[in-house]
């Protein structure tokens, strides 16, 4: 007994002495912040006037992290300097720091994980985030989490933090989501599928597989993906082993999902409470900016454990103003809500700050309306200036009158102006200095030939950027980026990553070609649905075979006239037009909505046979009620532009084969020809087709009714057969025998109607 | 509240029921002619109560007073009487279709056929479905009527959780178990999203796939196979416009169900049937709070409409089709059944005939019967356990042992017989020293002396032989006119049957007394 609990008491031992350690990415391996990445890394972009490193960092010491590793490739000597003035550099901090220079060829998080596999530098669980990490969760608990089960099940290799949120939550990203499929109760991740937002993604697919071992599964695509990962210290390994594995997500998550032979386990973390989010874009840079302003990521505020040390005064309308007192605000200036203003900063008489972010050491001139707006340290903005949802770097001098629209980003040290306007999402940065002094040449090495690039394009560039202006434009698209479509960094999806760009040409153009999948099904579909309708008509197969992109109007379009039939009909019936009115009035309809004659005649067809009035008995009466109907509105059905008899049959018998008139079919059809709107040959012909027989139609009730209708054209045949015999001999009763074949034809129809009546009897008994 | 108001027309129906019998083919051969006679699938009874009694006991319990029963032409006269001879207090219209049991009619073409008889919203129903008391139709009926008024859903479904069969009693050859289905559903709102179809399958065997329209309107949704379909649907009346004006569709789940779920997320299906569909709904009054929400994403597509609502807000009606169909939802609600609250099936095959049977029996406890006639029927010396049913007028001879087991009305057990865990159907007859264990046998099923049956299913009038032994397997009549025995018992069936008409018409004539004086 003794002995055991000391075993137990050892082992909590460990756990406590364990060191919790954590890796930083601290590069982005993109280049959506170009040009203010150019001199300097993501990572130190300052968000909130404090730079994301700093967040990061604070965020990892919330969550009770003792060693640190920093990953760096581009500008390491900025980031190192960073961390050694840091306060968690600091002795007594508890924290370990420590900078990793990682080669230069490190294109990808993957190459950065085999580095860090091949430097053996994680000793057991670690946590893995990315340089720009601004959050509050409490990744001690999730740490907790994952050890506690690491103990059941070795496999359990990492456990994702998840943010849960809204579908169209701002600070998730529309270019870069995805869809996790989770476990209800383990939160397992049990499948991964990245989103995009151009091309967009129309479908998840998940596999069926997964079923199999856990029938209740939950669909999230509400997930904001931290990327903040508990890692076990296998993963580095796995990376090594799996040398394509570049994106941690896309490759290395959907690799060890999809594997037949890793048998290793993701879990997921959801975390209702807290927040997290990565600045991965200049969209997502001003939704978290927003956040913070807006407290969500309390205790990290401006007002307490601000990451730079600074320390603003928290005005009512989440302003905060900084508290040494260096802030000069003009009587008449205005600072909406949700500002941020650093020390030292002077806003002249009239200017306007709107939701925005300025930086130390800035002046913002007389009547300059700075509208959501991020401001870097020292920056200068002249009177009269117009600043609109763009991120200003530091050192800028914007001379007076300058308008930049949105979505615009200006480098360090750009000057411009006076009266020059930047188009929206215009992206400038400073020419570099011609004399190259020793710090520059080394500036220079890390400053890649895109830039040489942009410099060397700008002859075919006019823009007016006014005399003083020192700056080199960037192209709207950046040249070298990869136009491989499938990929995330594709440039109409880097668009939902921009600041400012709502992309509602892609956006709409979402869900328009969303849908626009859902049109080629639906008109597969609907096509399918014409198919059925047909079938019955003979001659107008003709309708039938649209192109598959424009089907789906048409039948719309067709409903839509099949309607505008019906009531243009009705009216006709109620009113009393004349034929020829009616007729008309069908005219320009089918003129409206361009469609086939044959779909008009279904409709007139149709709505004469509906016209009719079932009579209860049948008999004499229900004959009278026929005759009466087709012989007032029996002529519309030639006068519709054109005439087809033996279509009119055919649509009279799909009709009636689907109506409640089957039994009137009979009578119909004699009216019909007594009325001359169809004739004996056409009857004939329209009994040869085999559509008309019912053959090849899928057995159903219609099916049987459509065969009943064409049971009762054969004996109209018969009698037609024994008439002409009879009128052979006796050629002046013709007028007579037909007066008897109607008369038999009514009969028989009644007799069907009869049975009809009968088996009612019995119901009704 | 003033009552004067109040007495404006004739009090409208809310619901009617539609409840379907088919021949149940999957019961084959317990529901295969009696000779000339048909066993209805709604008459095969489970603890000797046909199984159509629970359904419609469950209507009934519900408040709805109007069911249309919809069977075959030629189980009409059976079903009716039997329909009409109980205590029912429904108002039960049967009308039939003409069909043999090889062909089959799809729930969509019968719904069409009959919409004229459906004149306000309704409840599909099937047979075949036992309720637990733990569900009521109410419950869904409510899920209804709420969500059809706040938010425009078109229908509501119910699905429970099916119960795995234990791999030991399961026979191979009584027939498969219908696989799972996958359905997606959210869990916030209760609606039903997806439903994995054999053409979804076929397309994509490997991958169930969602649009990411669905996911973006419903990020937060549920995956099952764990759920199967009750087959009980609540429907607005104006689905019935939107079956006719898809004709293709023939099987109301396997068809229209699935494609109804699209409707609500797909935009040009919306926009196509939205308006055939006609919700009513007062989602308008909420869509300021609901545009405020981050979580909900539909926010967004009602903001037009109110816009447009607030510019003439008496202008337009809230029925006006063009904003209702905007911005309500036209989703399929659905309920759904735990397994833990309570055992729910559906009787479409054997195997869950059998279980449900067993199921009931476990509720139970026999107690010999009280009235002096039944009671001298059974022999003192018979072992009856306690977890068994034994129907009016049955016979057991002395030593005869029965163990969870249902035996019909009319039955007659020989001596020294064992049954065991078996269901007998009426007018059954087992000979001395019968060994019965695991089986169903139709009705008049005879089992000759010292014959052993393991697990068989019979037809009605099977006779099997003296000592003859069968395991594991379907018994059907192949040859009718065999036997002189028959024919005398058809005269006894044929006598039956006229006093069945007679009492039908003494039924009919009180219906239609009753409806008089309506």
């Amino acid at each position: 007994m003794a002995p055991k609990s000391t075993a137990g008491n050892e082992k909590l031992l460990d756990d406590q002495a364990e060191v919790l350690q954590a890796v930083i990415l601290a590069d982005s391996f993109n280049k959506r912040f170009r040009p203010l990445t150019t001199r300097k890394p993501r990572c130190l972009l300052p968000i909130c006037n404090a730079p994301l490193l700093d967040w990061t960092l604070e965020s990892l010491a919330l969550a009770g992290v003792q060693e640190i590793f920093v990953i760096c490739r581009s500008h390491p000597e900025q980031i190192k300097a960073k961390i050694a003035e840091s306060r968690w550099s600091k002795p007594g901090s508890g924290i370990k720091i420590v900078p990793i220079l990682t080669a230069k060829e490190t294109f990808s998080p993957g190459d950065a994980m085999r580095d860090i596999y091949t430097r053996g530098l994680v000793t057991g669980d670690f946590v893995l985030v990315m340089g720009d990490l601004v959050s509050n969760i409490r990744i001690d608990e999730v740490v907790k989490v994952h050890k506690e089960r690491r103990k059941t099940n070795k496999d359990a290799i990492m456990t994702m933090v998840v943010k849960e949120s809204g579908a169209k939550h701002r600070t998730r990203s529309k270019a870069d989501s995805a869809v996790f499929v989770l476990d209800s109760e383990t939160s397992e991740c049990l499948h991964f599928e990245s989103m995009m937002g151009y091309p967009p993604s129309t479908m998840a697919s998940i596999p069926r597989e997964i079923l199999a071992t856990h029938p209740d599964v939950e669909i999230r695509n509400d997930f904001i993906d931290c990327s903040i990962d508990i890692c076990s210290v296998e993963v580095p390994s796995l990376f090594q082993d799996n040398f394509d594995y570049l994106d941690i997500r896309r490759d290395f998550v959907h690799g060890v999902l999809t594997s037949d032979l890793l048998m290793k386990n993701i879990y997921c973390y959801v975390a209702k409470e807290g927040y997290a989010a990565r600045v991965q874009d200049t969209k997502s840079y001003e939704s978290i900016s927003k956040d913070i302003l807006s407290r969500w990521t309390f205790p990290l505020v401006p007002d307490n454990n601000h990451p730079a040390g600074h320390l603003y005064e928290h005005i009512r309308g989440n302003k905060y103003i900084d508290k040494d007192g260096t802030v000069i605000l003009a009587r008449t200036s205005t600072v909406g809500n949700k500002c941020l203003i650093g020390s030292s900063t002077r806003v002249s008489d009239n200017a306007q700050i709107i939701s925005s972010v300025v930086g130390r050491d800035c002046f913002i001139g007389a009547g300059a309306i700075i509208d959501n707006s991020y401001i870097f340290s020292g920056t200068r903005i002249g009177p009269g200036c117009v600043i609109e949802r763009s991120i200003i770097g530091y050192n800028v001098d914007i001379k007076e009158n300058t308008r930049i629209d949105r979505g615009s980003l200006v480098g360090d040290g750009v000057i411009i102006g006076p009266n020059a306007h930047l188009k929206a999402f215009g992206r400038l940065s400073k020419k570099r200095e011609t004399k190259t002094t020793g710090d520059e040449s080394e500036a220079d090495e890390y400053a890649d030939s895109e830039e040489e690039e942009v410099e060397s394009a700008q002859d075919s560039i006019t823009v007016d950027l006014g005399t003083a202006s020192n700056a080199i434009v960037w192209p709207p698209n950046a040249p070298d980026e990869d136009e491989d479509s499938e990929d995330v960094e594709n440039v109409k999806n880097q668009r939902f990553m921009r600041l400012g760009d709502s992309a509602s040409d892609l956006a709409f153009s979402d869900p328009g070609s969303e849908s626009s999948g859902e049109e080629s099904e639906s008109s597969e579909e609907d096509s399918d649905f014409d198919k059925h309708v047909d079938n019955l008509p003979t001659s107008s197969a003709t309708s039938l075979s649209l192109d598959p992109n424009d089907s789906s109007t048409d039948a719309i379009a067709e409903s839509e006239f099949r309607n505008e039939v019906k009531l243009s009909l009705e009216r006709a019936f109620a009113e009393g037009h004349s034929v020829d009115n009616a007729a008309v009035e069908l005219k320009t309809l089918r003129m409206a909505s361009n469609v086939p004659l044959s779909r008009v005649r279904e409709s007139v067809v149709s709505a004469i046979v509906e016209r009719i009035k079932i009579i209860d008995g049948g008999g004499v009466t229900q004959r009278q009620e026929i005759a009466n109907v087709v012989s007032r509105w029996g002529p519309l059905i030639n006068k519709i532009g054109g005439v087809d008899m033996v279509e009119t049959v055919t649509a009279l018998q799909a009709h009636c084969a689907s109506s409640e008139r089957l039994p009137l079919f009979g009578q119909i059809l004699a009216a019909l020809y007594q009325n001359d709107i169809i004739e004996e040959d056409d009857i004939r012909e329209w009994h040869q087709a085999a559509t008309s027989q019912g053959l090849g139609l899928s057995p159903s009730v219609r099916t049987d009714n459509i065969k009943k209708c064409w049971e009762i054209g054969s004996r109209m045949i018969q009698q037609f057969d024994e008439q002409s015999d009879d009128s052979e001999n006796e050629s002046g009763e013709e007028e007579g025998g037909t007066e008897d074949e109607d008369e038999e034809g009514g009969e028989e129809s009644d007799s069907s109607a009869d049975e009809d009546d009968e088996e009612e009897d019995e119901e009704d008994e | 509240m003033d009552l004067g108001v109040a007495t404006s027309g004739p009090i409208t129906r809310e619901f009617s029921a539609v409840v379907i019998a088919g021949f149940g083919n999957e019961l084959v051969p317990l529901t295969s002619n009696n000779g000339a006679e048909p066993c209805p699938k709604a008459l095969v009874p489970l603890a000797n109560k046909p199984m159509i009694d629970y359904v419609m006991s469950w209507i009934e319990q519900a408040g709805v007073k109007d069911v249309l029963l919809i069977c075959p032409s030629i189980h009409r006269p059976m079903i009716s009487h039997h329909v009409h001879s109980g205590l029912s207090t429904l108002r039960i219209d049967v009308q039939t279709y003409d069909e043999s049991p090889e062909g089959n009619t799809g729930t969509c073409t019968l719904l069409r056929h009959f919409a004229n008889r459906i004149s306000e919203d309704f409840i599909l129903l099937p047979c075949d479905f036992i309720p637990p008391p733990s569900l009521s139709l109410s419950t869904i009926l409510n899920k209804h009527r709420t969500e059809s008024v706040s938010d425009g859903s078109v229908a509501t479904a119910c699905w429970f959780a099916a119960q795995k069969p234990d791999k030991t009693s399961l026979v191979e050859d009584w027939g498969s178990i219908p696989p799972p289905v996958p359905i997606v559903w959210d869990d916030a709102t209760g609606t039903l999203l997806q439903v994995d179809t054999a053409d979804d399958s076929d397309r994509n065997s490997e991958e169930l796939e969602l649009r990411m329209s669905l996911l973006s309107q419903y990020p937060r949704t549920r995956l099952s196979s764990r759920y199967q379909d009750s087959h009980v649907y609540v429907c607005r009346r104006s689905v019935l416009d939107l079956l006719q004006e898809k004709k293709h569709f023939d099987s109301f789940r396997e068809e229209f169900i699935p494609w109804l779920c699209k409707v609500q997320y797909q935009r040009t299906k919306r926009e196509k049937y939205g308006h055939i569909l006609n919700p009513i709904t007062n989602i308008i009054t909420q869509n300021v709070s609901l545009r405020h929400s981050t979580l909900r994403a539909q926010a967004k597509v009602y903001s037009k409409s109110v816009l447009h609502q607030s510019d003439d807000a008496d202008a337009s009606s809230p029925f006006d089709p063009e904003s209702t169909t905007d911005s309500s939802s036209l989703r399929v609600g659905i309920v759904l059944h735990p397994a833990t609250a309570g055992f729910a099936t559906r009787v479409n095959n054997i195997h869950s005939l059998l279980d449900m049977n067993r199921r009931l029996l476990a509720e139970t406890t026999y107690a010999l019967p009280t009235d002096p006639q039944n009671r001298s029927l059974i022999d003192p010396k018979a072992q009856i356990s306690s977890d068994t049913i034994i129907g009016a007028f049955t016979q057991v001879s002395e030593r005869t042992t029965i163990k969870k087991s249902v035996i019909g009305k009319h039955c007659v057990l020989g001596k020294m017989a064992r049954i065991t865990g078996c269901v007998l159907l009426d007018h059954c007859v087992i000979e001395d020293g019968a060994k019965i264990d695991g089986c169903i046998l139709g009705k008049n099923t005879k089992v000759g002396a010292k014959a052993e049956l393991t697990r068989c299913v019979t037809q009605a009038g099977y006779e099997v032989g003296s000592g003859e032994t069968f395991k594991n397997e379907k018994l059907d009549v192949s040859d009718w006119t065999a036997g002189p025995d028959e024919s005398e018992e058809d005269d006894d069936d044929d006598e039956e049957e006229t006093d069945d008409d007679d009492d039908e018409d003494g039924d009919k004539e009180e219906d239609d007394s009753e409806e008089e004086k309506d």
